[in-house]
């Protein structure tokens, strides 16, 4: 994750931004193709694993903090939302909005002292207020339902789950559309050289605390306005299914990994390829789609720690001598 | 509270705070040589657990007796692992580092799952139910047992670590890679025999938890967790902070448990977030191998 983001688009970025635009209006064409439902809901998975990678990606892949607490902000939205719609009968787009902002709130409130911390004592903490807040919300009975959740109420919509599939667009275009916006003005730079080194940041007269901060918060929006989403998607919150750490933490610090790190497109990239392959295998093998995960995480970080998109793309090496380069680099 | 309820909850945290010191010491210990954060760490104490589990229902060994099985058993399966992954990425950044422990930890869960079912199990002998009774204080013969076999294990790690030549060049790998190198300790080697010594660790505290507490396959991650707010309480990769950590622990998960059921990990985590602003090194720690930046 050391490479330095480019001013104006070169050719082949202006390639890649016609290939994201063609990308895109192909995604909102797709639902009026009439395809299965199964489609429609793994491409909206798809989309909710893309924006919570993205969400990680300003905090993890630009500032460089490795935050493991996200699935706390999905688990906020989403009972923020429901909540809402519940206690207080709003409606969806409103309390939607509302999650998002409470989590970017949350986000900068726990992130003033949280970002003071380095290294794995970020991540640490951050796992730390995950737990903490899964704890109060199943506590919290009368709010939150404690242990059994709260029922949303049901989408009137007759073609509901188009209306899902595309809120979560809406909501990743405007994630990548802020990545893009941000990463090339004078904020994406102070992020970077946050994350190649903040002492020297400092010294040149970046406001680190700030713009630490406006990176967790911004995490916490988007991954905020997913778990509002899915909460009004499933219509079942429950915290165990909410705040799992395997599926809301971890598996899209993966994407990012897959995808690389502190670039615009680079999480989306690992979204589909890891969304698609988890629905396939847990098609195809029932029961060990979690055993092939776990080894896919351990034989990718081994070999492509750099992203699989570096692999491919920013090789000097081929063959064999690829693959085992970033081996022979790190080992003892 | 009355007295007696302080004194009932006091001992059982004491005598929980043993075991937690277990589950802590070997996660501190791979954290401060290795710089590495063991998520896996917890899915060794599942499979020490179940290791007591088998040997105790199939082959009626008495639980206590497991423990030199599951610690053998354990440091043979953590010296491998070492050597066939973890090695490969020992010099990589701390992220990935992480991340392949996460994907070890989901790996071993999964794979437990599939061999043992998700059944939760527990170890019950003829001696479960036994205890000592003073002044209206129960004290289960099976928990102090667990107590004291951990304050010896603890003691005799922190011997192996400061009066063994061995112990002295993991010590010595931790302080300074390059210069341990330099004076002869051969890296590669030591790292695995520091994280198989970290899962024979683990081993003996799952062999313990079996003992006290039912377990399935998905126990670890709960355990990891321990670990870490263990670990920052007591001071990284310290032998007597992870006894600390693993008594204050303890002691506050009894006492929060007493006073508001339900919230007993909250306030734990509470707690690890203030220490770690206001103290990063840890309640009684020094910066050891203060490696947290890469």
């Amino acid at each position: 994750m050391t490479r330095p983001s480019a001013g104006d688009a070169t050719r082949g970025e202006k390639i890649v931004y016609f290939i994201a635009i063609a990308g895109l209006l192909g995604a909102i064409a797709f639902p009026f193709t009439a395809p299965s439902g199964f489609w429609l809901r793994t491409f909206t998975f798809v989309f909710m694993a893309a924006i919570l990678a993205q969400g990680w990606n300003f905090i993890g892949g630009y500032t460089g903090y490795a935050s493991f607490g996200n699935v706390a902000f999905f688990g906020l939205g989403a009972y923020v939302t429901g909540i809402l719609m519940t206690k207080a009968h709003f409606d969806f787009l409103p309390s939607m909005a509302a999650g998002g902002i409470f989590c970017a709130i949350f986000a900068g409130l726990i992130g003033l002292p949280l970002l003071r911390l380095k290294g794995h004592y970020f991540a640490v903490a951050t796992l730390g207020v995950a737990v903490a807040v899964r704890e109060i919300v199943s506590g919290w009975d009368s709010l939150t339902g404690g242990g059994i959740g709260l029922n949303l109420p049901i989408n009137p919509d007759p073609n509901s789950f188009r209306q899902i599939y595309f809120f979560m667009l809406a909501a990743l275009t405007l994630s990548i559309l802020v990545t893009y916006l941000l990463a090339r003005s004078k904020i994406g730079y102070a992020w970077i050289a946050i994350r190649e080194n903040e002492y020297a940041a400092r010294a040149v007269g970046i406001n680190t605390t700030l713009y630490k901060t406006l990176a967790f918060a911004l995490t916490g929006l988007f991954i905020g306005l997913a778990g509002g989403i899915y909460a009004y998607y499933n219509t079942t919150i429950a915290p165990d299914s909410l705040f799992d750490i395997t599926a809301y933490t971890a598996n899209p610090i993966l994407i990012v990994i897959i995808g690389g790190g502190g670039t615009v497109l680079g999480p989306v990239i690992g979204a589909f390829v890891f969304q698609i392959l988890s629905t396939y295998l847990s098609f195809q093998f029932p029961g060990l789609q979690f055993t092939f995960l776990g080894l896919a995480m351990i034989l990718v970080i081994i070999f492509m720690p750099q992203g699989a998109l570096e692999y491919l793309t920013g090789r000097r090496v081929f063959g064999l001598a690829a693959l085992l380069q970033a081996p022979r680099e790190n080992r003892a | 509270m009355n007295p007696v309820q302080f004194a009932q909850t006091l001992i059982n945290g004491l005598m929980l705070g043993g075991t937690f010191a277990l589950v802590g010491l070997g996660f501190s210990i791979v954290w401060g040589i290795m710089n590495l954060i063991n998520i896996a760490h917890g899915e060794f104490i599942m499979l020490g657990a179940y290791t007591t589990y088998f040997l105790y229902t199939f082959f009626g060994i008495d639980p206590f007796l497991t423990i030199p099985l599951s610690m053998a058993a354990l440091f043979a399966l953590g010296y491998l692992i070492e050597r066939g992954v973890l090695t490969w990425v020992i010099r990589a950044p701390l992220l990935v580092k992480f991340l392949i422990t996460f994907g070890l930890s989901i790996l071993l869960e999964n794979l437990a799952l599939q061999v043992f079912s998700g059944d939760y199990r527990s170890v019950t002998t003829a001696y479960s139910g036994i205890g000592l009774e003073i002044g209206g204080v129960k004290i289960a013969s099976v928990r102090l047992a667990a107590l004291l076999i951990s304050i010896l294990l603890v003691y005799l790690f922190h011997l192996f670590l400061t009066r063994t030549r061995i112990g002295n060049a993991i010590r010595a790998t931790g302080m300074d890679l390059d210069a341990a190198r330099l004076t002869g300790v051969k890296i590669a080697p030591t790292f695995a025999l520091t994280y198989g010594l970290s899962a024979a660790l683990a081993g003996a505290a799952g062999s313990l938890i079996s003992m006290t507490f039912p377990i399935t396959p998905s126990i670890g991650s709960g355990y990891t967790i321990y670990a870490f707010l263990i670990c920052v309480l007591g001071g990284l990769g310290s032998v007597p902070g992870a006894l600390v950590g693993g008594i204050v622990l303890a002691l506050l998960q009894v006492f929060a448990g007493f006073f508001a059921p339900g919230f007993k990990d909250a306030i734990g985590f509470t707690v690890l977030v203030l220490v770690l602003i206001v103290r990063p090194e840890g309640l009684i720690g020094k910066p050891f191998y203060s490696g947290s930046e890469q």
